[in-house]
């Protein structure tokens, strides 16, 4: 027997049928292959039973045939369905319209709260926030991650150490560590000049104090430069001394250079991909491709839907190829050498306070292992190694 | 000459155990306790009422009475009927 499991759903009407001839009537619809079902004698002249819509023009071709009444009574389906759920549509489209006005409502930057800046770094904060999109009434899908805003806030901040930017909930928080930039003091305490570290003096410039090395003397470190005592012993005066103090100092600087060294740069192909992530199980949306590239690099971002302060399993989910092309940069030995020399260079101007020179450079040290040049570099500067150390006052003195 | 042929497919469903159903164009009847009746090759509706459905056959018709009757489906060839079923009668024109 063949019986259709879709029945229920299928759009179909239950009728009264009225006549004499109700079992011709029947048989008619037998002969034209008519489906008809749930057949039930309501009365010695009527009969009700269900058939399908889309046969209704044959049927009430048998009908008219047989001289039978039809009258409906029942109108049933997912059409029927639809629009009965239309006729209240009203209701219908209020609910959608809270759904999707509470889905919208919880995926948007209500509030920014800013902690740890002053009135005018906060300003400038909520302006930078500004210019990459963080607004209030933003919606958070559409706005970078987290992370991306942290690392750009942080770069267009430049009076700011560090941006800590917090997602929760709604809210975006934005914590400012700001640099401390410390004023100089006054030079109001009676105090030496000793020696930062080991050095020989190489030049020196006293304003203020009486100088106890000369020119080409070796000190070690914490040894006094300029004393902050001067005059003779009968009329002592104690005095901030004040000076430069130029040493030569002695840096040294290991670097290793690989002879062979891969380099990935991204040629600015790129292709994304879009999902719909779903319990866990991410469906493609948009973007079928994972780039047709021979090296590539991918990257995720995964922004979870809210609904009130509830995450959905639902989230949207974004990946990007970019494709890179594989470098591979060789060096000979002198080459490497060379490039070692310049790398230890900068190192070591990076250690150097301001105002220093570097007068000479000496290889102390070279081994080829592992495929890796390896240097140690000696270098000779020229810095200042002067560093302020204070006079106790005696008290009674 | 039709009486000649129903004497041959009578034999033949004796003797070499054909299904007598296919053969001869008789109905096949499926009941499932008082609740269902499935009836196979009929030839049309004569009567149908709450406590009797009257069903032509080949030859002769068949009667189902009971009560509470439904025809759940019907289809050229077969039809299910639901209710309490008392009785299967055939009636055949002598």
């Amino acid at each position: 027997m063949k019986k259709d499991w879709l029945e229920p759903v299928s759009n179909h009407v239950k009728v009264e049928v009225r006549g004499k001839q109700i079992e011709t009537f029947m048989n008619a619809c037998l002969e034209k292959k008519l489906a008809i079902w749930e057949v039930r004698r309501t009365s010695p002249e009527t009969v009700s039973l269900c058939f399908y819509t889309k046969d209704l023009k044959k049927i009430s071709a048998v009908l008219k045939k047989t001289g039978c009444k039809l009258r409906f009574l029942e109108k049933m389906g997912w059409a029927f369905w639809l629009l009965r759920l239309w006729r209240r549509n009203g209701i219908v489209l209020g609910i959608l319209a809270f759904f999707v006005a509470v889905v919208l409502l919880s995926n948007m930057v209500w509030n920014i709260n800013v902690t740890g800046a002053n009135p005018k770094t906060e300003y400038e904060l909520i302006k930078a926030a500004k210019k990459i999109g963080v607004t209030k009434g933003k919606f958070i899908f559409l706005l970078p991650n987290v992370r991306e805003i942290q690392r750009r806030l942080t770069n267009e901040m430049d009076n700011v150490t560090w941006i800590g930017v917090g997602l929760h909930g709604t809210t975006f928080t934005f914590q400012v560590v700001e640099k401390d930039i410390p004023k100089r003091e006054k030079t109001a305490s009676p105090r030496h000049l000793v020696a930062k570290k080991d050095a020989v003096i190489h030049d020196m410039f006293v304003e203020k104090g009486q100088p106890v090395v000369s020119i080409n003397q070796y000190v070690s470190k914490g040894s006094l430069l300029v004393s902050g005592y001067i005059g003779n012993e009968q009329h002592a005066e104690l005095v901030p001394a004040k000076g430069v103090v130029m040493g030569e100092t002695w840096y040294t600087s290991k670097v290793s250079v690989p002879l062979v060294t891969h380099f990935n740069t991204y040629t600015g192909r790129s292709s994304s991909r879009h999902f719909l992530n779903l319990f866990g199980v991410s469906i493609p949306v948009w973007g079928f491709s994972e780039g047709d590239y021979k090296h590539k690099e991918e990257s995720e971002d995964e922004t979870p839907l809210k609904f009130w302060k509830w995450t959905m399993p639902l989230s949207y989910e974004k990946k990007q190829y970019r494709e890179t092309d594989g470098v591979k940069r060789e060096y000979t030995k002198e080459e490497a050498i060379l490039a070692g020399k310049k790398m230890a260079y900068k190192d070591v101007a990076k250690r150097l306070p301001p105002g220093s020179k570097i007068i000479d450079e000496k290889i102390l040290r070279m081994t080829v292992s592992n495929g890796k040049v390896n240097l140690s570099m000696h270098y000779q500067v020229i810095e200042n190694i002067a560093s302020e150390q204070p006079i106790p006052i005696q008290q009674g003195d | 000459m039709g009486k000649w042929r129903q004497q041959v497919t009578k034999w033949m469903v004796e003797k070499l155990d054909l299904p007598a159903d296919a053969m001869m164009d008789l109905p096949r009847i499926t009941m499932i306790g008082q609740l269902h009746i499935y009836i196979e090759n009929h030839r049309g509706v004569i009567s149908f009422s709450n406590e009797q459905l009257m069903l032509r056959l080949k030859t002769g018709s068949l009667v189902i009475k009971g009560r509470d009757f439904v025809i759940k489906t019907i289809l050229p060839e077969e039809i299910l009927l639901e209710g309490a079923i008392d009785g299967v009668y055939y009636e055949t024109p002598s």
